[in-house]
């Protein structure tokens, strides 16, 4: 029965490729199951998979946010600089870069929400006020005062070879599932991002939705960018600059219509554990760094045409409703 | 994907009226806020009105009005191209091998390169009108594949050696303020507006982006339509980059930045400034020209002004931010002054 | 400002000078030249942001006050791009810059600016990085980054005891120096006939989150089987420090680049070996001194023991050192003799003055 099901589920496809695609590699380079490289993998998807969710959500309401990496990047140099310059302790500087990242997303939501201009304009111009105010706090230095025991948060690892990074990563999985599966918020969500007019009409507060679906997304990045700074250890300016294609990939590719109104939350892990592992691939067998950027390319046409392909089927198989 | 497109229908039967009563102030208010930032700029900056900084200006505007109109006659689908940049600089990277490589003259080079961003282009339409995709993802696909082809056969070497007229025309000056490749911008923006308002294939366009069901009812062929219009914009890519590369002189593979992901905010600035419409339908080359004209403007502006260099973005990021907001304010005024 | 005013800045300048030159913190008083106020207006372009070319703001402080230039100011283009350098450059020009010293964005296309600079009677010189000839640059002054490639290789090389195998971590592909560094580090390697091998060469790194992702992915995959790591680019230098601290492993022996506090702190602490400095102080010091000479009627003596390089045949080497863990602390003083070394003879070897 839960096999069943398994095979139901719309990821189970994504499952089978990355499972098979982690035997081959360990196969082939046996050191791609040392408990350190597992480590690092691990490390990697806790991060990107922040991200992803981050994006995705606000791909469930049909919108983008364009700004995930600024707000990112500049909670990240925050954090450090509150450390650094002003000495905050540890759980006050947390606090206060999580304020920044949810005040970013109200700041595009209320925006967005109250205007009705379309989100891809308005986070494309905040994402140069984020990214313009990083600038203008760092002038491009980073912060190195990052104290230690963050920094010993973003290398350490518990039972073996879990990186402590999966923590907050596990906590934001769990709290996003548990949103859009179980609470009354994430099923308004979903049904906003299916016809704004349908929820509307059923008295759902549309402008509500999207305010509250901007704020969480700027706060899901706001523990993105802090994680990265654990990671790397430095408050670094450029943080957050390229997280553009991977926080559309990866939801895409785990089944996500952009159109809005339908998102999972496993096919995004495993579509961030997709790319982190082609990541590593590439590197142990020596794989020339360009076709790096072709694969995810690909790896996204991939996805959309398996979707394609899994709605085809769906259409003709269904029984009529 | 339905409920996007009915609604977005919606809202575009109902701001065609009243946007077409408004047609003439959309571009009256750019050139407004031109005027009067020029204004300012001129009477609180030494070196503003000077030969130089104009002839500079004009060259910076020239590109940006380019990049500007190679998005906007996708977005007149009602969809994006995100690939601009990635498609711009393979197709000068291709140039440059055809010329070093190859040893093809510039004018054949020039053609076939061009011929180049348009196949790129159509490349994109084609897989947009076939699995129905939202552009947006395609687009962000082929970014990265197109670029990381491109750096992949050239291995990140850049194309130095190109005829010394290609840099030469880029640093020409006529009259001592004007750059010819502003008056190319120009030639783009008459034969755009010429397009879209007089020749049967450019009304095509524009009707099956407003409505595609009515488009095909009415005889237009709406996805061959939708491939020129992605093809076009690769052409325009292609022309956009070919004129940065006459400005250094050389082939360059991150002339466009990473993925080229740098002239994304260009792109998309200058056509909704000038009122072209996310939702498709609707186009304006002027306003288009000008929302660049306003965008290089600030920048060229702050950069005189001293504001420091990294506090400009943000700046300029809040400035666009505003233009947009009071777009919206205006639009909304005139519409209730309307129903009153 | 009035009379007075002016009298006494000039007092308090000379009075600096004086006590500079007592303490013998700066090189002013090498120089000889008397502080008279110049029309010299230097701009200090880098290629982007970038730590590296953070010594450059006090350069130009310093050479404004030593020499008495009338500007020396470090402007920044906001991202890594070589129109938004352009287009700074442009500004500054307008904005009344009269000299430019500056790292070029590419090594061909910054050509095409700076003819135009040059055009209005602004000289160009090319720092850190050279310009390809034929070019308007007077001069390039910077690294040769090749050479620090391959000395820094050899320090592994000895650390090492002469054999093993070795990797090399390095920037950007689009960089013109990355290029040269690979082939520098592999002759250093060739050089003791096959005893030590580079067995991978990780670039287009200098960017601290694939960086990171890279250089763990590969001491996951090799570090057992890796003896040493060259790294010749500044991220990925703190990075592979981190990592190393990380894992804990002081067997890996590494020769990092530049004076990053993350490679300095690992040295002291035993995870790296040492650490290739390059002298970007001494670079916008000079530069700026050879501005001003420039302007004020100097030539370049063509005759002058330039060196070249792949780009140029017109390059002056800024110096580079190798700083290992008993050096680490006194590393500042130790670019300053550098500095000092090559502005004692700059005017009467690299310039014809009447």
């Amino acid at each position: 029965m839960p096999l069943q099901k398994l095979l139901k589920a719309e990821w189970s496809g994504l499952l089978l490729v990355v499972t098979l695609a982690i035997i081959l590699i360990g196969y082939l380079k046996p050191s791609f199951l040392t408990p350190f490289n597992i480590q690092i993998l691990l490390a990697a998807i806790s991060v990107n998979m922040v991200i992803a969710l981050a994006q995705m959500l606000i791909v469930g309401i049909g919108q983008m946010n364009l700004s995930v990496g600024a707000i990112g990047g500049l909670v990240a140099i925050s954090f450090a600089g509150l450390m650094d310059v002003f000495q905050l302790p540890i759980p006050l500087a947390v606090l206060v870069g999580l304020l920044i990242g949810l005040a970013a997303g109200l700041f595009n939501g209320v925006i967005i929400a109250f205007t009705g201009i379309s989100a891809f304009i308005i986070t494309l111009a905040s994402l140069s006020v984020f990214k313009g105010i990083n600038l203008g706090i760092t002038e491009a230095q980073p912060f190195y005062g990052v104290a230690e025991s963050v920094k010993s948060f973003g290398n350490s690892s518990f039972i073996g070879t879990l990186p402590l990074l999966i923590l907050p990563a596990l906590l934001a999985l769990i709290g996003v599932w548990f949103l859009l599966n179980r609470m009354r918020f994430g099923r308004h969500v979903l049904a906003v991002g299916a016809s704004p007019t349908a929820a509307g009409l059923v008295g759902i507060s549309v402008r509500n939705i999207v305010i509250g679906t901007h704020a969480l997304s700027g706060l899901l990045a706001a523990v993105a960018g802090m994680m990265v700074v654990a990671r790397l250890q430095i408050g670094q300016p450029t943080i957050g600059d390229d997280w553009l294609i991977l926080s559309f990939a990866a939801p895409v590719i785990g089944g996500a219509v952009l159109a809005g109104g339908h998102v999972n939350v496993i096919g995004t892990l495993l579509g961030v554990t997709t790319i982190a592992i082609i990541t590593q691939a590439l590197v142990l067998f020596e794989i020339d760094p360009f076709i790096v950027q072709i694969f995810l390319g690909l790896l996204i046409l991939w996805a959309v045409g398996i979707n394609r392909l899994r709605d085809l089927r769906l259409t003709l198989f269904s029984k009529p409703a | 994907m339905a409920s996007a497109q009915e609604s977005s229908l919606s809202t575009n039967s109902r701001d065609r009226s009243s946007i077409r009563n408004f047609f003439f102030s959309n571009e009256f208010g750019l050139l407004f806020l031109i005027l009067v930032f020029a204004t300012i700029f001129a009477l609180l900056t030494t070196g503003f009105t000077s030969r130089f900084n104009l002839y500079a200006l004009g060259r910076n505007i020239s590109i940006d009005v380019v990049i500007g109109f190679s998005m906007m006659v996708v977005i007149v689908t009602g969809g994006l191209n995100l690939s601009v940049g990635s498609i711009g600089v393979s197709a000068v990277m291709f140039g440059g091998w055809l010329i070093e490589g190859m040893g093809s003259n510039l004018p054949i080079a020039l053609i076939l390169l061009l011929l180049g961003g348009g196949l790129l282009g159509a490349v994109n339409g084609v897989m947009v009108v076939r699995t129905g995709v939202h552009s947006f993802i395609i687009t962000l696909a082929t970014m990265s594949v197109y670029f990381g082809l491109m750096i992949w056969l050239t291995q990140a070497e850049a194309f130095r050696n190109l005829p010394p007229e290609v840099a030469t025309f880029g640093r020409t000056k006529i009259y001592g303020y004007l750059s010819p490749l502003l008056l190319i911008s120009l030639g783009v923006a008459i034969m755009l507006a010429v397009l879209y308002r007089y020749t049967s294939l450019g009304r095509n366009m524009l009707a099956a982006g407003a409505n595609p069901t009515a488009a095909e009812l009415s005889g237009v062929n709406v996805k061959r339509t939708f491939i020129l219009c992605h093809a076009l914009s690769g052409l325009l890519a292609a022309l956009a980059a070919t004129m940065l590369t006459c400005r250094t002189g050389a082939a360059i593979p991150s002339m466009t930045g990473h993925i080229g992901q740098d002239w994304l905010l260009p792109a998309f600035l200058a056509p909704v400034l000038g009122g072209t419409l996310l939702s498709g339908g609707k186009v304006s080359v002027l306003g288009t020209f000008f929302g660049a004209v306003l965008v290089s403007l600030l920048t060229n502006g702050l950069l005189l002004l001293q504001v420091s260099e990294f506090w400009v973005q943000a700046v300029l990021g809040a400035l666009l931010l505003s233009a947009v907001l009071l777009e919206k304010l205006r639009n909304v005024v005139l519409l209730q002054n309307r129903f009153i | 400002m009035t009379q007075e005013n002016v009298f006494q800045e000039f007092g308090r300048k000379s009075f600096r000078t004086l006590k500079n030159c007592l303490l013998g913190t700066t090189l002013a008083c090498l120089t000889a030249s008397p502080v008279l106020a110049s029309d010299t207006r230097v701009a200090l372009v880098p290629g982007g942001p970038h730590p590296y070319f953070a010594a450059w703001e006090k350069a130009g402080q310093d050479a404004k006050r030593d020499f008495g230039l009338s500007g020396a100011d470090y402007r920044v283009p906001q991202k890594w791009e070589l129109s938004q350098q352009n287009q700074l450059l442009e500004s500054l020009l307008t904005q009344g810059y009269n000299g430019f010293l500056i790292f070029p964005g590419d090594p061909v296309g910054t050509n095409s600016i700076a003819s135009e600079l040059t055009a209005e009677g602004t000289p160009v010189i090319a720092l850190a990085g050279c310009l390809k000839q034929p070019t308007p640059a007077v001069f390039c002054l910077g690294t040769d980054t090749g050479n620090s490639a391959y000395l820094g290789t050899k320090e592994l090389i000895k650390t090492l005891g002469g054999k093993g195998k070795i990797a090399h971590f390095t920037g950007f592909l689009v960089d013109p120096n990355t290029q040269l560094r690979i082939d520098a580090v592999q002759k250093a390697a060739n050089e003791t006939g096959g005893a030590v091998e580079v067995i991978q060469v990780i670039a287009d790194i200098d960017a601290p989150e694939p960086a990171e992702e890279k250089i763990n992915a590969f001491l996951a995959a090799q570090a057992d089987k890796v003896d040493g790591i060259v790294t010749t680019a500044w991220v990925p230098a703190v990075v592979a420090a981190n990592s190393l601290r990380k894992i804990g492993d002081k067997r890996i022996k590494m020769v990092g680049i530049d004076h990053d506090e993350v490679v300095l702190k690992a040295i002291k602490d035993g995870y790296v070996h040492g650490t290739m400095l390059q002298n970007p102080y001494g670079q916008g010091y000079i530069g700026s001194f050879a501005m001003n000479k420039l302007r004020s009627g100097c030539k370049v003596n063509q005759n002058a023991p330039f060196k070249s390089t792949a780009l140029t045949n017109q390059f002056i080497d800024s110096g580079t050192a190798f700083v290992g863990r008993d050096k680490v602390d006194t590393y500042i003083g130790a670019m300053e003799a550098v500095t000092k070394d090559l502005m004692a003879s700059f005017e009467s070897t690299y310039l014809v003055c009447n």
